[in-house]
């Protein structure tokens, strides 16, 4: 068990549901992630589980409920923002900048590491004092843009400065992930497990606190699933971040998430630890169909207990 | 890693304060020259003028449609937007002169202003256009640039202020070779730093992958919208030099064909290289010229020039028919023109931008 009460939740879901036209792809989902957890997402194909990332993420709005992301309640925020806050992801489908460099791919990610004019602290602040102020905040950042603009186009001593610290960062990154000698080839062209590889180096460039691994382990031979399962405690330890992996290679989840969530059909089956979960009886009908536990005595037993 | 130093990293020739503008004395100075020495025939000045026109509406067209991914084919009617707001500005101002300099100066100050205000006019109506549609994603930015195109040319030809369909004239022609090539070469400066900026590689993140670009933390819409206001601005200065050189501009001059030739242009040149704009740009000026005068020389007879004169557009249209057979990407795809040649140019780090 490692350390549970992190204090307060960085990634929080409060009974949210999501219909699309009648059909509830996600009802009810309630999740909490602190610093330091490890936490699965798993269900049957179709059971909404990157349906719950684009909710978390803000892809899309929840009909109902809420979701929090450190602290901040983020319905209806746009993605960027909710970024900003501290969330990451990967993607199902690898989504990176296909035609750009492994370097420029994390370097997307540190994009807004300058010095403005007014602080984000200061910007945020305003916000939270309502009304004129958090207009006040807007016309102000929207200054700051203009200037960082204008610093990129004169090249200004401290932009220039500031490209190269990121650049640093984003080496690093590169370097973490093991993917130094792939730092200036084009994404489309690393092998399948890089490019896995580089989405979590890219998500990491946005500093999160929360990391969320869509299927990370996709097309990856056992070697490289091992590799990874390493991988990802590290990263855990290394940045300080809460994990949520949808992931359908059980060896893999069971074996390092502390807790998981089920889903089917948009609903959360179970919830708990690797043991409980591969018990629940839902969850093996779920998987196996229903059918299942009847031919397979052993297996109800299993479930029973 | 060895080759791990940034290109912002190579041994500074200059101190940092002066590498934002050394680039831009240098180019005052050439042009100055090339102003000084060429005088020229007015033929020469007037294809060069519409060659650095066309460059500055090619290079700031990439900037959207090829950096950030963003399908508009109506720059003709920023274009129009600048060279009315400039050039009716340059009639009110026609008889005015600051007192104590040159002439000649006091007109390129003038008409530095009139371009400022055209491109700034323009820029505005990319962002009140740009704003709610760049929203959408795909061919609908198409369609409403498309007709916003239209409405501008139908508007001008209705307004009597404006001349309607016979055109503005009287316009002072004030336009100047350092003028033209100067704006060329601030269009050129901006869309190279913004490549090479932050903002730029947002602008790439958006055209690879817009949900991915937004789950990242970049704000797409914010970016889109930003990087339709540069390309309209510098649309408007175009289209103000445009004015100053063309001794009476009419709203068919700013109609879909001159759209469509921009959008032609940076295709062929390939979709986000600023240098493949300016050879497609150049390339696609003189061609015409180049086959009349190719078809002037093979035969003296008048009525076959004329005839030759009608032959070179089907063939100018061939031409971009083999070349997107033979380079669907255009001519340098993604890529610079360094990236691109054989290796007796000292080659760039690889990849985009």
């Amino acid at each position: 068990m490692s350390a549970a009460a992190n204090g307060e939740p960085l990634l929080q879901a409060k009974d949210a549901s999501i219909e699309f036209g009648g059909l509830k792809a996600l009802q009810r989902f309630n999740l909490e992630i602190r610093q330091g957890d490890l936490q699965g997402l798993i269900g049957p194909n179709g059971a909404g589980k990157t349906t719950a990332f684009n909710v978390l993420t803000g892809v899309y709005e929840p009909t109902s409920g809420d979701v929090f992301v450190c602290g901040q309640r983020v319905n209806g925020k746009k993605p960027h923002r909710i970024n900003r806050l501290g969330l990451a992801r990967t993607f199902q489908n690898i989504r990176l900048f296909r035609a750009l460099t492994a370097l420029d791919n994390v370097r997307v990610a540190c994009l807004s590491e300058s010095r403005p004019v007014f602080s984000a602290e200061r910007l945020a602040a305003l916000r939270r004092e309502g009304g004129a102020w958090a207009w006040m905040a807007n016309g102000l950042d929207a200054w700051n843009n203009y200037y960082d603009w204008w610093r990129a186009l004169l090249l200004a001593p401290g932009f220039l400065r500031e490209e190269e610290e990121l650049t640093r960062r984003a080496e690093q990154l590169l370097e973490v992930m093991g993917l130094s000698h792939r730092r200036d080839e084009e994404a489309r062209n690393l092998p399948y497990g890089e490019q896995r590889r580089l989405e979590i180096a890219r998500a990491l460039g946005t500093r999160p606190r929360v990391l969320l691994l869509d299927e990370p382990a996709a097309g990856m031979n056992t070697r490289e699933k091992a590799d990874l399962m390493v991988l990802i405690r590290r990263l855990r330890e290394q940045f300080s971040l809460g994990i949520l992996v949808i992931e359908h290679d059980m060896k893999l989840v069971m074996g390092i998430c502390e807790q998981i969530t089920v889903l089917d059909h948009g609903e959360t089956i179970a919830v708990g630890t690797p043991e409980k979960v591969r018990a629940d009886r839902k969850v093996i009908e779920a998987y196996l169909g229903d059918s299942y536990l009847e031919t397979h005595p052993e297996a109800a037993q299993e479930a029973a207990r | 890693m060895v080759e791990s130093a940034a290109p912002a990293a190579t041994p500074a020739l200059l101190p940092a304060w002066a590498r934002g503008v050394t680039p831009v004395v240098i180019a005052l100075g050439a042009l100055a020259f090339a102003q000084w020495s060429s005088g020229g025939s007015p033929f020469f000045v007037y294809i060069a003028s519409v060659v650095g026109v066309n460059c500055i509406l090619a290079v700031s067209l990439n900037i959207v449609n090829g950096m950030t991914g963003q399908f508009s084919i109506g720059h003709a009617g920023f274009m129009a937007v600048g060279a009315y707001t400039a050039g009716k500005i340059s009639l009110a101002f026609a008889d005015t002169a600051v007192a104590g300099v040159p002439v000649v100066a006091s007109d390129q100050l003038f008409l530095l202003i009139s371009l400022l205000a055209g491109g700034t006019g323009a820029a505005l109506f990319g962002f009140l256009v740009g704003l709610p549609s760049l929203r959408l994603r795909g061919d609908y930015l198409a369609i409403v640039t498309l007709g916003f195109g239209e409405i501008i040319r139908v508007i001008v030809q209705n307004t009597p202020a404006l001349g309607a369909a016979l055109g503005l004239s009287g316009i002072p022609q004030t336009s100047t070779l350092f003028m033209v090539w100067f704006w060329v070469f601030v269009t050129v400066l901006v869309a190279r730093r913004i490549a090479h900026s932050s903002h730029g590689r947002s602008l790439w993140a958006i055209r690879e992958d817009e949900v991915a670009a937004e789950a990242m933390g970049v704000d797409t819409t914010a970016y889109k919208v930003r990087s339709f206001v540069i390309s309209s601005f510098f649309a408007g200065v175009a289209g103000g030099l445009f004015a100053h050189f063309i001794p009476i501009i009419n709203p068919n001059s700013f109609g879909f064909v001159k759209s469509m030739e921009v959008v032609v242009m940076v295709v062929a040149g390939g979709l986000g290289s600023t240098t493949g704009a300016i050879v497609a740009a150049v390339a696609l000026t003189l061609l015409p010229e180049g086959l009349r005068t190719a078809f002037n020389a093979f035969s003296s007879d008048p009525a076959l020039a004329q005839k030759a004169d009608q032959i070179r557009m089907p063939i100018y249209g061939l031409l971009l028919v083999v070349l997107m057979l033979a380079r669907p990407q255009g001519l340098f795809g993604t890529r610079e023109v360094w990236d691109v040649l054989p290796r007796w140019l000292p080659r760039r780090r690889k990849g985009v931008a």
